[in-house]
């Protein structure tokens, strides 16, 4: 890695508030835009309330007993605690805020009449839009999920939807932020306003799950979970699971890399001919996975063009070449935890990765 | 808009589909000129899976390439004829970035590539947005949206409780939908960097690490204890103590989280309509919602909030992520017609007169009508 005065953000300071009363998903979708800015370099300072970050005390947990996801989310940052409940807090955090350039907060949060109105641009997490007055409304990433309708495409038809595995609701919304703090310093940096940020999840799962909103408009049909009415289901192989997937023009190739005579029948031809006779289908194409690897399988199918998905658990991604070969897992040297191993941010930028430097224990005091 | 962080920034987009082509969008939408380059040889998928009928200009009316393409103008150039590729290189010393989700080599091949282009203009910052990253053993893999969420860990963690995985599916490609989150603010920093020090960059991305990333605390719980439990845990989630999905009496689903287990729950919803069950639930304090379809997103437009707009066509399309400035967007453009703004964008740039664009469109180079039907 370059040496951290070499990074792109390094000449910008940014501060993270997390409030002690603002739900946990706003929280984790704060946290992991300013890691991202504090990886590529930006001086993060994060403001604790007394007794620390909640997240320090979410799962998973490493074997220590240390937070996991509070070691993902608070990367290569500072911390301070201050309560912000009293004024000598706010005091000593009207002062940090003078020789910030941004500040990322969320909504419910006691200080948002302040963060705002400081001269660092506010980059604001809600649950909800602006409009809809919902602030104090009770929230989960899960109940999200369902709002912005992305829950409603997973699982089968008949059988309760599905929420995705991860933090997937917060973020997406700490990817966006992102993105919003780097165009406001990009409009900082180039002596324009800079625009202020307002991120809320709902919005932000909208956004990802257009499709559904196109779909609906353009047939007034909405599209949803399909499960085993899928032309792309998962099948079962020798050592894990499959996702089959093909484009139609790939449909060729899948045909001829499975290799059975049943499948030239001509009601197979089309997309709309598989979906209707997607069972027969199946049952066609999932033998030729049950005697196969994963490994097997993608080496075939790529062969051919085919865009195959084995299934992959996190434990799996610790071993797999791709990732070794592009060292997209980074080797982070803990004071108290020891050696951790976690991804880097997912961009080589001419080649160079941003490793991660350790996330910061509690602190009373600025370290200097 | 009344603020454009990206003013005087110019895109040349290769971006197709969702990955590359939102990628650019997001940057138009913060200001940027952003130009499309297509070929009649080769559209943007998006113009063909989603066309709505075989009518003439049916490569124009595709909903899903207009969702996503509004807000730039349309450019179409024959990559693979000599005479394109020099008039690519010759837009690119005029632009500031490119974005492109070809397969690899595919570029390079036409003499596009960051090599051949930063040569003429060594501030370009080139970002590049793949499968599996320019780099490593799988960089040739081809995937389609699902493909990514096997790859990359999301569906081992999602499905019925000890069943099989679960992708997101056709309809969502959620890997997809996110890469252009995290790389447009990318492409923002090295756009400052390109403009400080005069140097641009090459941004390599992989779609299926953007799809890891997202999973950063399961992947490090996973390094430090490789006996820690992973799998399909349904809705539920470690550290909550009670989610689901929970079936109404209207026929609804209702999504529920709650801090204190409550084995009454099931009962609760399935003696009530969704609408009151959700005011019930949160009138005490309880995370609860409905799970709304796309007709139901489309109705409500307080939920809304900025995500979906009208182009001056009348067309709903794609909105903002976020709100910028206390605002969403106008739609300035509507998604261009393969083509339509070839002449002015080669006069603007590269001063062509009438006489060169005749002589492109007659030879080929330039086209307004496709010269596939399917992809």
């Amino acid at each position: 890695m370059a040496a951290p005065d070499d990074l792109p953000l390094q000449r910008f300071t940014i501060i993270e508030v997390n409030d002690a009363k603002v739900p946990l998903c706003l929280r984790l979708a704060t946290s992991l835009a300013a890691k991202i800015a504090a990886d590529l370099g930006a001086d993060v300072l994060k403001i604790e309330p007394p007794g620390g970050d909640p997240v320090r005390r979410a799962p998973p947990f490493l074997p220590q007993g240390e937070s996991a996801l509070f070691q993902f989310l608070n990367t290569s940052k500072r911390s301070l605690v201050l309560d912000l409940e009293g004024g000598a807090g706010r005091t000593a955090l009207a002062g940090l805020l003078d020789k910030a350039d941004a500040v990322l907060f969320e909504e419910p949060a006691s200080t948002a009449a302040m963060l705002r109105a400081s001269r660092a641009t506010p980059i604001e997490i809600a649950a909800f839009p602006a409009g809809m007055d919902a602030a104090a409304r009770p929230v989960s990433e899960f109940t999200i999920l369902a709002l912005g309708g992305l829950l409603h495409m997973v699982g089968e038809p008949e059988r309760k939807p599905l929420r995705l595995g991860g933090h997937q609701v917060s973020y997406a919304a700490g990817l966006t932020a992102f993105t919003g703090l780097a165009a406001a310093l990009a409009a900082r940096d180039a002596g324009h306003t800079a625009p202020d940020v307002r991120v809320s999840l709902a919005e932000v799962m909208q956004w990802v799950n257009w499709k559904a909103a196109s779909g609906a408009d353009a047939s007034g049909i909405s599209p949803g979970r399909e499960g085993k009415l899928s032309e792309f289901q998962i099948v079962p192989c020798r050592d894990g699971h499959v996702a089959v997937v093909y484009t139609a023009t790939q449909w060729p190739a899948t045909r001829a890399l499975i290799g059975d005579p049943r499948l030239d029948d001509p009601k197979f031809n089309t997309r709309a001919g598989r979906r209707q006779n997607i069972a027969e289908l199946y049952a066609i194409l999932t033998p030729w996975f049950a005697d196969k690897t994963r490994a097997q399988i993608q080496h075939t199918a790529q062969a051919r063009g085919v865009p195959f998905g084995p299934i992959f658990s996190p434990a799996e991604l610790l071993q797999t070449e791709q990732y070794a070969a592009r060292s997209f897992l980074a080797n982070m040297d803990h004071p108290t935890l020891g050696a951790l191993r976690l991804p880097q941010l997912p961009v080589q930028w001419n080649g160079r990765s941003f490793a991660p430097r350790p996330a910061p224990e509690l602190a009373s005091e600025l370290a200097t | 808009m009344s603020t454009h962080p990206l003013a005087g920034v110019r895109v040349l987009d290769f971006g197709l589909l969702t990955a590359g082509a939102n990628t650019s969008a997001m940057l138009a939408d913060l200001g940027a000129d952003v130009i499309k380059i297509e070929s009649g040889a080769y559209l943007d998928p998006f113009r063909v899976v989603g066309k709505p009928d075989n009518e003439d200009g049916w490569w124009n009316r595709s909903p899903q390439f207009r969702f996503t393409n509004r807000n730039k103008r349309g450019v179409a150039l024959n990559i693979k004829d000599p005479e394109g590729q020099r008039i690519i290189r010759d837009l690119a010393k005029h632009c500031d970035v490119v974005v492109e989700n070809f397969r690899r080599g595919v570029l390079d091949r036409a003499g596009l590539g960051y090599r051949d282009l930063s040569a003429a203009n060594p501030r370009l910052v080139f970002a590049a947005i793949s499968s599996q990253g320019d780099t490593g053993p799988e960089r040739m893999n081809v995937s389609f949206g699902s493909t990514l969420d096997a790859t990359s860990g999301i569906a081992s963690l999602t499905g019925y409780e000890d069943e099989e995985p679960r992708i997101s599916g056709m309809d969502v490609n959620y890997p997809d939908q996110i890469v252009s989150l995290f790389a447009t603010g990318i492409v923002i920093t090295a756009v400052m960097e390109a403009r400080r020090t005069g140097r641009g960059a090459f941004l390599d991305f992989s779609q299926r690490e953007v799809a890891s990333f997202t999973l950063g605390e399961e992947i490090l719980a996973a390094s430090a204890d490789p006996t820690r439990p992973s799998g399909r845990r349904g809705n539920r989630e470690e550290g909550v103590p009670q989610q689901d999905a929970y079936h109404c009496r209207d026929g609804r689903w209702i999504a529920v989280t709650l801090g204190t287990p409550d084995a009454a729950l099931e009962a609760f919803c399935a003696d009530r309509d969704s609408a009151a069950t959700v005011a019930a639930l949160l009138a005490r304090g309880i995370a609860a919602a409905v799970c709304n379809d796309g007709n139901d997103l489309l109705r409500d437009t307080a939920l809304q909030g900025v995500t979906l707009v009208r182009d001056d066509r009348g067309g709903l399309v794609k909105g903002l992520p976020y709100r910028l400035g206390g605002k969403g967007i106008d739609i300035e453009r509507a998604g261009p017609d393969l083509g339509q703004h070839t002449g002015e964008v080669l006069r603007e740039l590269l001063g062509y007169d009438d006489a060169q664009l005749n002589e492109l469109a007659d030879a080929g180079v330039t086209s307004t009508t496709p010269a596939i039907g399917d992809v």
